[in-house]
């Protein structure tokens, strides 16, 4: 049986995006949570908090999603970790895009948070299935 | 541990607040681009607007603006196409931009709908609504398509396997359906089909339709991978069934495992491991605070340990299992005691199973979601209907006086619909009662398929259906009920006799500031018995 999905780190600018994926995940989903601001915030979080699987916003001021995926590639115990896109631009071509960087999926913004859990527990099951 | 009400509102206070918000947000982005426009052309204040634009495309849906989202998506897309760092856009454009920002303003002033009647996201990754068709007769793929629409299924459809692999890698539906032609152009439509389920990103589920029903052809198709067989005419509902089957990944609750036992230590040892199995736990280290525990943490098992300090585990069993409502939960003993005869002593008492300690953490965790999902089963048998696996008579009225009471409580709305099947008797006469048995199955299929997780699909009986919609007021629940009235219209039955069309008729109530459960009934019948009046096929709203 693979590993149950427990510890994700979540990476938003946008508050009320970050809170109502806080009820989705956390509460609805059941999932352990971090909940960082920024792409920095991320890559001072992430050794300590050891994810199970990223979720990343693509466009954020400062470190967009892509660069900090980048970055946290570098860190110890994060070269491997599935990382999974959130964005409004989904044109098939850049959802490609995305997963050529090393993305296991993209997820469409806006998301519908009641089946939001599900949708990740799912991409985590395929990435370990 | 989930409470799906407690969801549900911190969901709406949440939108409520996104709607509160939002009108200064839309504000505070066309003061930005309005300080663009006037001068002097700032690259970086550009992206910022660019991104505050594009941010609300992504949200306002999420949070009951559907409208927002796609006039943001519109603004955005304009804005991408513009060189920021290189000097303001020409004059159209900035006309262009003003309007898209007035649109936007627009759409933030229309009220929020409730989360499910949000557009599907664009496709990403898998789809599980998406399926690939391969049918050379292009009526049957034309008919086929428009039979899955009605189930909420997008369809792609391709003349021959050629073009499927190019299509697959651009985007992933949830499965494909094949459809085989007469020999020897079958051959051409199994081969394809084999060759692409040995490519790895090309793999998916695969269904067959064939024109013949041999045994030759069945085995072939098995061979090339096929999870399923229908011969045409398609029963719609059986490949429904297995659709859904392929595609879908029920995300259900965890099992809920209540631990007694007076060693805390240990009980906190057994909550750890059944949480990192993914069930959820509880422990009660006072067996004499058990109740509170069993009624609002409902567990799907019990964990015990049989000696306790004050009351023991074998007594405990049996006053549980004196109270009905807790009959059909399994408790199963924990205990150093290898004595057989004592082990079999607690199962008379009410125990389900014995456990041993020490017990390895992988055999408990086997053991005991095993019992937690077969008590789960049988629980749902006692509540749902057997046929259509919504809920029976019994819980749907108990449901609704629920809803009833809650909205009354929160001061929400509560729309209340019954459906009929028109003319069921004359189906069940010239098709015969399976034939009826599965027109009533794709109603009730249409129904899971097409309204929203919070609404409550019960079977009243027969061929009558009700439904309840949480939260929707009287247009809205008018507006999604037409919908699938006119989708099950369209949908063809199929029976010995040949294929045949079915409607229903429906009426809808709203839960008024004096009424109740049993008004709410009597004025969604009177309306159904409107719009049989009518002339059927059609949904009425109750005055």
């Amino acid at each position: 049986m693979a590993t149950p999905l427990n510890r994700i780190l979540y990476v938003e600018d946008e508050e009320d995006i970050q809170t109502v994926a806080t009820v989705a995940l956390e509460t609805l989903g059941g999932f352990t949570l971090r909940v960082c601001g920024s792409g920095a915030e991320a890559l001072k979080e992430a050794p300590a908090f050891r994810p199970q699987l990223i979720l990343l916003d693509v466009m954020m001021p400062g470190m967009d999603g892509p660069s900090t995926l980048k970055s946290l590639r570098t860190l110890p115990g994060l070269e491997k970790v599935p990382v999974v896109f959130m964005t409004a631009k989904v044109q098939a071509g850049e959802v490609a895009h995305f997963k050529e960087i090393g993305a296991v999926e993209v997820i469409a913004k806006p998301f519908d948070p009641m089946t939001l859990s599900a949708r990740i527990q799912d991409i985590w099951n395929g990435s370990h299935g | 541990m989930v409470n799906p009400e407690a969801i549900r509102e911190q969901l709406n206070a949440l939108r409520q607040a996104y709607a509160e918000q939002l009108p200064g947000k839309i504000l505070e982005i066309e003061e930005g681009w309005r300080k663009l426009d006037q001068g002097p052309w700032d690259p970086k204040a550009f992206l910022t607007f660019h991104r505050q634009g594009h941010g609300l495309a992504g949200s306002g849906a999420t949070f009951g603006f559907p409208g927002v989202t796609e006039r943001a998506r519109t603004l955005d897309d304009l804005l991408k196409t513009l060189p920021g760092d290189k000097g303001p856009p020409r004059p159209e454009i900035v006309t262009r931009i003003f309007e898209g920002l007035g649109a936007l303003k627009e759409a933030s002033a229309t009220s929020p709908v409730v989360s499910a009647i949000l557009p599907p996201p664009p496709t990403t990754g898998r789809d599980d609504h998406l399926v690939f068709l391969v049918a050379r007769d292009p009526a049957f793929a034309e008919s086929l398509t428009d039979q899955l629409g009605h189930f909420g299924y997008a369809v792609r459809s391709f003349p021959d396997t050629a073009a499927l692999g190019g299509a697959i890698d651009r985007e992933r539906p949830g499965a494909l359906i094949a459809d085989l032609p007469a020999p020897p152009h079958d051959y051409e439509v199994l081969e394809g089909i084999t060759g692409l389920q040995k490519v790895p990103g090309r793999r998916m589920p695969v269904v067959f339709t064939a024109s013949r029903d041999d045994l030759a052809t069945r085995f072939s198709a098995v061979r090339a991978g096929g999870s399923g067989y229908f011969p045409r005419p398609v029963d719609i509902s059986s490949l429904i069934d297995q659709l859904e089957l392929l595609t879908s990944h029920y995300s259900q609750e965890p099992y809920r495992i209540l631990i007694v036992d007076d060693e805390e230590a240990t009980a906190e040892r057994f909550r750890v491991v059944v949480e990192e199995a993914g069930m959820a736990g509880r422990v009660v280290t006072d067996p004499r605070q058990i109740s509170g525990p069993l009624v609002e943490f409902r567990p799907d098992l019990i964990l015990m340990d049989i000696y306790m300090p004050g009351c023991n585990g074998l007594e405990l069993a049996a006053v549980i299992r004196q109270q009905e409502a807790f009959v059909g939960i399994p408790i199963v003993f924990l205990s150093s005691e290898t004595d057989i005869g004592r082990q079999l002593g607690a199962l008379r008492l009410g125990g389900d199973d014995f456990l041993t300690k020490p017990i390895a953490e992988d055999r408990l965790v086997a053991s005991l979601t095993a019992r937690a999902q077969r008590a789960r089963v049988l629980r749902s048998f006692m509540v749902r209907d057997s046929l259509t696996g919504v809920l029976n008579h019994s819980r749907t009225k108990a449901q609704l006086q629920i809803e009833v009471a809650r909205s009354r409580r929160q001061g929400r709305r509560l729309a209340y619909a019954m459906i009929d099947i028109d003319h069921f008797k004359e189906v069940n006469d010239r098709h015969g009662h399976p034939t009826g048995d599965r027109v009533i199955l794709s109603l009730s299929r249409l129904l899971q398929n097409r309204l929203r997780k919070t609404d409550i699909i019960g079977r009243y009986g027969g061929d009558e259906f009700a439904v309840i919609l949480p939260d929707a007021d009287g247009p809205t629940a008018l507006k999604v009920l037409a919908e699938i009235c006119d989708g099950f219209s369209h949908i063809r039955h199929a029976s010995e006799r040949g294929e045949f069309g079915a409607t229903f008729s429906g009426g809808v109530a709203i839960l008024t500031e004096a009424g109740d459960a049993g008004r709410l009934n009597e004025a969604a019948d009177r309306a159904l018995y409107e719009a049989k009046n009518q002339g059927r096929n059609r949904v009425v709203l109750a005055e």
